[in-house]
């Protein structure tokens, strides 16, 4: 990154003086800017550095400008879509209240990686358990995982301690992971949805980079949702799906299905780019998911949140616990869980700084368009981008690319590896660069090949 | 979001940047490498704030000052002769600025403390006075110098064993002329 960076700045650099010496105005290279667009940013775009700036001002500016990629990738995968699953130019974002989404039409993980390995589809129909053919009507989705890994309910050796989150009202939280077409494309092309295609295809995995004035290269999005009452329709993106959840043997229940209305509460954005072959990791929440550190030592407190309750004291209630076993989703839990949002970013203060200032920038416009759009209630907390790579490859001697900020968690997704111990607490290059096909080969940053059969 | 405040005992940005390429001398690593570009890491503030508070400003200060002024020597030493020269290497008992500068050597490449006066010698080294810090640690120079990572972290990807390893050079080494360039 450090070498792309800089190429680029001592282009944005060449460009200023190109512009200063024909035009006699104070014109310089547009800055990057949170825009209300469909268009998916094939990568970020960079302005110019302050004059003399510090390593800190650096960060600042150019953490900003991944934080604007991040936003503007959030405001168009979030853009209503029109017939072909783009978001569609003649509509805007929240202009409703709320609105379908792009990236709701990305395929779902758990139609890519059939049975058999059978070849799959982007469009095709999607694979209905038999205990979901009673509800399930056409166009709609099916979400089952209870943990940001599929198998937390039946795999008892997770790493980082990985398990559920339950919201306030005892039900557990449900996740799911789509891919991009360009993503998919990859995966049919290579054959790389079965067993059999990973064991025969040579070579190193390589998901295709989006470029600044390109097409968007593979994205994953993760995304997490609450149970919640018609009551709170207005305050969240909804989505009326089929919680599935399979049979179990240990603990045992058996499986069962039925539509629920559930609120976004967590989006994880995960993009492979010529300005990151790390892939960008831009990561939203809801804005009443949990309070910080800070605002638990200072006391202030909102009333009501999603995953935390402001009333029970931390001896009672202590933060950050994996819910005790037995896990059982099918029933509403006793439990609750009690989050609070670490401070990951401490010698890094440039994320925070950088993305309260984005989140600021971005309300505006999203209130300019509707003053009950529910995407005002989602917030950027950060966005992970490797401070030193080359154009769509790592620099050798250091595959992580020395990630900006040096980590970074989503509290829906991430609950209980939030902190600041390397190779431990979340930090999403780092953790993602050990992910492998079911060969053992890596998978460029990708944890979803294993799941091939 | 709540925004934390900046430290305000933060050191300058020429301090630091004075700090990492002395280091670089010390070491015989790269300048660039010590403290790149872009650092969110920023080991160099890490290193030379943690090491005033071991032994002070004023001690820090007349080190410092001894390096500036080797720097703008005419002819301009090579890194090699300044690190020679800070360290004291053809004296048999090195002075408390040069136990200093073994000091700043060992923090790089073991991130750990090693109070001044007690390295050297003919046997082994006692054990640190501490750990500076879990970056320091998985990022400390030893591990780049044998083209490998510290137990509990890596970066390279599963299977990276079975390949040849990358270049000295890629890891920041600075073979040609003794580092700090």
């Amino acid at each position: 990154m450090k070498k792309f960076i800089t190429i680029i700045l001592l282009t944005v650099v060449a460009v200023t003086m190109v512009i200063a010496t024909s035009i006699p105005t104070t014109m310089a290279p547009a800055d990057p800017a949170i825009v209300l667009s469909p268009n998916i940013p094939g990568d970020a775009t960079f302005g110019p550095l302050p004059p003399n700036a510090t390593n800190e001002q650096k960060l600042l500016a150019i953490q900003g400008d991944f934080d604007i990629y991040s936003w503007n990738t959030f405001i168009a995968l979030n853009w209503p879509p029109g017939p072909d699953g783009n978001g569609d130019p003649n509509k805007k974002i929240g202009q409703n209240g709320d609105n379908d989404t792009v990236w709701e039409h990305y395929r779902d993980v758990a139609n890519i990686f059939l049975p058999g390995g059978a070849t799959p589809t982007y469009n095709g129909p999607v694979s209905v358990p038999t205990q979901c053919k009673a509800s399930f009507k056409p166009g709609m989705r099916i979400v089952s995982q209870v943990g940001k890994t599929p198998t937390v309910l039946s795999d008892f050796s997770q790493p980082f301690n990985t398990g559920p989150i339950i919201d306030q009202n005892g039900n557990y939280t449900r996740f799911e992971i789509l891919v991009n077409k360009p993503m998919f494309d990859y995966i049919l092309a290579n054959k790389l949805y079965s067993k059999a295609g990973q064991q025969a295809f040579t070579g190193e995995v390589a998901f295709p980079c989006g470029g600044p004035t390109g097409p968007e290269g593979a994205i994953m999005v993760k995304s997490a949702w609450k149970v919640i009452s018609p009551a709170d329709r207005g305050r969240f993106h909804t989505q009326t799906v089929l919680v599935y959840s399979p049979a179990s043997q240990n603990p045992k229940y058996a499986a069962s299905c039925s539509p629920k209305l559930m609120g976004l509460v967590g989006l994880h954005i995960g993009h492979k780019t010529d300005s990151a072959s790390q892939w960008l990791w831009s990561t939203f929440e809801h804005v009443d998911n949990v309070p910080t550190e800070a605002d638990v030592a200072s006391g202030k407190l909102k009333a009501k949140y999603n995953y935390y309750n402001p009333k029970c004291s931390a001896a009672n209630c202590p933060p950050n616990k994996v819910p005790p076993r037995p896990w059982v989703p099918t029933k509403v839990s006793a439990f609750h869980s009690q989050v609070v949002r670490m401070n990951m970013f401490k010698g890094n203060e440039f994320a925070f700084t950088s993305a309260a200032a984005r989140n600021a920038d971005a309300l505006k416009l999203l209130l300019g368009v509707n003053s009950k759009s529910v995407w005002q209630n989602y917030e950027l907390i950060s966005t992970m981008w490797p401070t030193n790579t080359g154009k769509c490859q790592a620099t050798p001697g250091d595959p992580l690319g020395t990630p900006a900020p040096n980590f970074l968690a989503n509290t829906t997704l991430e609950t209980y590896i939030q902190g600041m111990v390397p190779n431990v607490s979340s930090n999403c290059i780092e953790c993602h660069n050990n992910a492998t096909m079911t060969n053992a080969k890596p998978s460029d940053f990708t944890y979803i090949l294993q799941r091939a059969q | 979001m709540t925004t934390n405040p900046p430290n305000p005992s933060t050191p300058s940005e020429a301090t630091v940047q004075a700090f990492a390429d002395m280091s670089a001398a010390l070491t015989g690593f790269q300048s660039s490498f010590i403290r790149p570009f872009l650092d969110p890491v920023n080991l160099s503030g890490t290193f030379y704030q943690f090491a005033v508070s071991q032994v002070g400003q004023p001690r820090m200060d007349a080190l410092m000052s001894a390096f500036d002024a080797l720097s703008n020597q005419t002819p301009k030493p090579t890194p090699q002769q300044i690190a020679d020269t800070l360290l004291e290497t053809s004296l048999d008992a090195p002075s408390l600025q040069a136990q200093l500068c073994q000091s700043i050597v060992a923090m790089w490449y073991l991130g750990s403390w090693y109070t001044p006066g007690l390295l050297g010698g003919g046997g082994f080294a006692p054990p640190a006075v501490q750990v500076i810090s879990s970056q320091a640690y998985t990022k400390s120079l030893v591990w780049n110098l044998a083209q490998s990572h510290p137990m509990g972290f890596s970066a390279f990807t599963f299977g990276y064993w079975s390949e040849q390893p990358a270049s000295l050079e890629t890891f920041g080494v600075d073979t040609g002329n003794g580092g700090g360039q």
